[in-house]
């Protein structure tokens, strides 16, 4: 085992071979068409499971036959789920239709918009929604407490959610009990006072 | 408006590598088990079919993704989160380790630890390899690590993964017995303000502050800043040891999903601290380090990273002693499937360190500088033999140091999965802790002419053979356990051998021990309530050394380490109504055989309070069941014992 004692340090020739041939390797790849990961597979359900929880005042939607439209704002991060969740599927009569957009003008005429982890004027925004019937639906820490409806979170290895009543009231949503059972209830910010 | 959806799932994917980074190698070379399975379950109409409330039960791979194949892992590998760490109460890296089962801790005074796995534990511990991010954390003084200088905002710690057992293969010398990853959140993951501050007894002021920042939606970054000072530990007389310690640190990441597919990370710390184990003069040590990372996923099988680190430490042992240590690390590592059955993992690394001491008269190390280079390459193969049942995992890594030249590490793991729930391994692996400087370079003399110890240019590497035979089991969605036995055959251990007559001066180092170790480590999870929780472990182990032939160790064959035989630790964490969240943790040590130290059964108390989320308020009690004991009594300095400790704090966020 024993080579020799000493070896002086060999210069810097080595590091240039190798990363020669990561760049090779690099080159040598295929980018494959992933699945979306199990966790947003999961949350994709859970939207399409909050939808038939709650009841939406007539006047959310443009006309009797309009479809139920499903906004995604900021990068979307389920893939494809979305729509294998929803496919072929309907909501009291009406087509569901996902749509994605950076800017929430663009999503104007959802009944629920979910707010991408890569949001940040969320606070601002869910002002501007306030007393618009729009499910709002996030993922980020405080996302409630600024005005947002429902949460997700992550406890251990399970998803979970929160909701905040009084932004579902602000908004005209009637959320089912077997929804508020199931969820966190957390107050927000301006509710302080009247919960 | 509608944006192709394919691109956007290598998006998550390579949101998820921000955690899955670096300890891929680790996955890479253990969990790979099953991870096809995975890919399958991902299929979204599966969970249309579920009820609300089923989706509550289901399990999601993201951040914990290797946590979940842990079932599968063929290793002895316990993961501790971060979660259970901040429940704790714990303060600091080596009180958090205190958390996983397979280790054994013990607090030696004030500053320093001595932390081992599989045995050999002492206060230069040379048998463990620890990682932060990535970075390896050692000097190649002693091949241990400086426990007073390794600390984190506990609030940001991700996981803490401990493999006990041979790593040799991926992580190459010195993780002989065992490895230590720990691993901090992704900055996406730290935003906004978090500021906590403590005051106690023990712990007698910390204060923390973190700012979590996004610069664009893709580029999230963090500051941090720590501040803590400890009390000291008694002498064996209960008087004040005046060991107290203090600490200060800081530190930025920045995770930048450049593409969908690609990962910068950079990360950075700095810090000063004042440990002071003999209680007389103080300790003086300071360090910095900057880590760069590139990691490319292109597909659940295949990923390449790329990683580069400078670490610079500095170190006054008093009486003018120091050691400079400059240490640049880079590192690639590339995993690929081939064919069906084969999944490769390969990588090559080169480190150089540049380490320097400013010698004393009689304590020196010859030549004061020395630049030690070190070139490895290693590479896995995991063979399918039965689809998501049946896999070998075979590997080497081979490995130049300046001291001994080549070494190489291979080993060779089988995992059988009967049923989905349980997976069955075994393993035999060769590991190495190669010299360090004070193996070969080290004098000690008692006059200018006289020398009292020597280093010795003929030591060698220390040698193991290890055989592991593990089960991991999880009979129930609350329930999951895992039980791993090993039987390890030394070769060469350190031994101090008597120089040449009349006087038998100077003491030489020699590899002049042999012997075996063998041993069982038990763990469980227990989820016995949705707001109860138990987890912990029992580990045995037995040591059998013996002087060889030729050899008249002066240590008697103990390798300088003190074993205990059985220890156990439980943490039961409580989710009470209230917001409030009661967790206690039990340690139970064996004796020390020699030096003598009693057993003892130690408790934490934590109970936390969190009445809005912003604000968390808790009360700490440590080693709550002894007004003081000791845990380790090392050669030098004086032994000393650790005292019960309380303290409060109050954490907010934003």
């Amino acid at each position: 085992m024993v080579a020799a004692s000493h070896h002086r340090s060999r210069g810097c020739h080595r590091p240039r071979l190798w990363w020669a041939l990561a760049l090779f390797c690099l080159q040598s790849f295929t980018y494959a068409a992933t699945a979306p990961s199990k966790e947003y597979a999961l949350k994709a359900a859970f939207l399409f499971n909050f939808i038939q929880f709650v009841d939406w005042p007539d006047s959310a939607f443009p006309d009797p036959k309009a479809p139920f439209r499903i906004g995604v704002l900021g990068d979307d991060p389920f893939g494809g789920a979305l729509e294998d969740i929803t496919h072929g599927e309907e909501i009291k009569g009406r087509p569901l239709v996902i749509v994605r957009a950076q800017e929430i003008t663009a999503l104007a005429d959802c009944q629920l918009v979910f707010f991408g982890k890569s949001e940040n004027r969320r606070r601002a925004l869910l002002q501007q929604l306030e007393s618009h019937p729009v499910l709002t639906v996030g993922e980020r820490d405080g996302f409630t407490r600024q005005g947002g409806v429902i949460s997700f979170y992550t406890e251990g290895k399970k998803v979970r959610f929160e909701i905040n009543p009084a932004a579902a009231r602000r908004a005209g949503l009637k959320i089912s009990s077997e929804l508020l059972g199931l969820g966190k209830l957390t107050p927000d910010d301006r509710a302080k006072g009247d919960d | 408006m509608k944006i192709p959806s394919l691109d956007r799932g290598v998006r998550c994917l390579a949101k998820h590598s921000a955690t899955l980074a670096f300890p891929c190698r680790l996955v890479a070379g253990f969990c790979f088990v099953g991870v096809a399975a995975a890919g399958a379950q991902s299929n979204a109409s599966s969970f249309k079919k579920l009820s609300i409330q089923e989706l509550m039960d289901v399990e999601i791979t993201s951040v914990s993704r290797q946590v979940e194949k842990l079932n599968e892992a063929a290793s002895a590998v316990q993961v501790v989160s971060g979660n259970d760490i901040r429940r704790s109460g714990a303060t600091s890296f080596a009180e958090a380790l205190r958390l996983a089962p397979n280790l054994q801790v013990a607090q030696v005074n004030a500053s320093q630890w001595a932390i081992s796995a599989r045995g050999f534990n002492n206060v230069l511990a040379n048998k463990l390899l620890v990682l932060v991010d990535g970075r390896t954390v050692y000097t190649p003084l002693y091949a241990g690590v400086y426990w007073d200088v390794q600390d984190s905002l506990m609030e940001d710690i991700d996981r803490i993964e401990v493999i006990s057992g041979p790593g040799g293969t991926l992580w190459g010398a010195n993780a002989v017995n065992g490895v230590i990853n720990l691993i901090s959140k992704s900055s996406a993951d730290t935003q906004g303000l978090f500021a906590e501050a403590a005051f106690g007894s023990e712990l007698e002021r910390t204060g923390a502050i973190r700012y979590g920042g996004e610069i664009a939606s893709n580029l999230h970054y963090r500051v941090y800043a720590k501040s803590t000072e400890r009390d000291s530990t008694l002498s064996l007389d209960g008087s004040d040891a005046g060991d107290d310690w203090t600490m200060n640190q800081g530190g930025f990441r920045m995770d930048w999903d450049t593409t969908e597919a690609d990962l910068l990370t950079l990360q950075g710390d700095l810090y000063q601290a004042r440990p002071n184990p003999d209680g007389a003069t103080a300790v003086h040590a300071r360090g910095q380090n900057l880590l760069g990372r590139w990691t490319h996923r292109s597909s659940e099988k295949s990923d390449l990273q790329l990683q580069g680190y400078y670490d610079h430490t500095w170190r006054d042992f008093r009486n003018g002693f120091t050691e400079a240590l400059t240490t640049w690390d880079f590192d690639g590592q590339h995993r690929f499937p081939l064919g069906d059955r084969h999944e490769i993992i390969w990588g090559l690394g080169a480190r150089l360190m540049q380490h320097k001491v400013t010698n004393l008269e009689l304590f020196r190390f010859e030549p004061a500088r020395r630049d030690l280079s070190l070139y490895s390459a290693f590479i896995q193969d995991e063979v399918t033999l039965i689809e998501d049942r049946l896999h070998v995992i075979v590997g080497s890594k081979v490995e130049h140091n300046d001291f001994t030249g080549y070494e190489v590490q291979p080993s060779a793991r089988i995992a059988w999965t009967p049923t989905d729930r349980q997976t069955v391994w075994a393993a035999v692996s060769r590991a190495v802790r190669t010299p360090a400087r004070i193996d070969q370079d080290f004098v000690l003399k008692i006059t200018p002419e006289i020398g009292l110890i020597s280093g010795s240019h003929d030591f060698q590497s220390e040698k193991l053979l290890a055989e592991e035979l593990g089960w991991r089991v999880q009979p129930s969605d609350t329930l999951s356990a895992s039980l791993s036995v090993f039987y390890n055959r030394y070769y060469d251990l350190r031994t101090a051998e008597p120089g040449p007559p009349p006087f038998n001066l100077p003491i030489t180092f020699g590899n002049g021990v042999e012997g075996w170790t063998a041993g069982a480590e038990l763990a469980l999870t227990w989820q016995c309530q949705p707001w109860w929780k138990i987890r912990g472990g029992y580990t045995r182990l037995k040591k059998d050394l013996s002087i060889k032939p030729g050899s008249q160790d002066l240590n008697n064959g103990t390798v300088e380490s003190d074993d205990p035989e059985n220890q156990i630790v439980l943490q039961s964490s409580l989710d009470l109504p209230c917001h409030i969240s009661v967790d206690t943790v039990f340690r139970y040590m064996d004796r020390l055989p020699a030096p003598h130290v009693p057993s003892y059964i130690e408790a934490d108390l934590n109970i936390a309070w969190r009445p809005v989320d912003q604000w968390e308020i808790s009360v700490t009690g440590q080693n709550l069941l002894d007004a003081r004991h000791p845990e380790f009594a090392p050669a030098s300095p004086e032994p000393r014992e650790v005292e019960r400790g309380y303290y409060v704090k109050a954490g907010f966020r934003w």
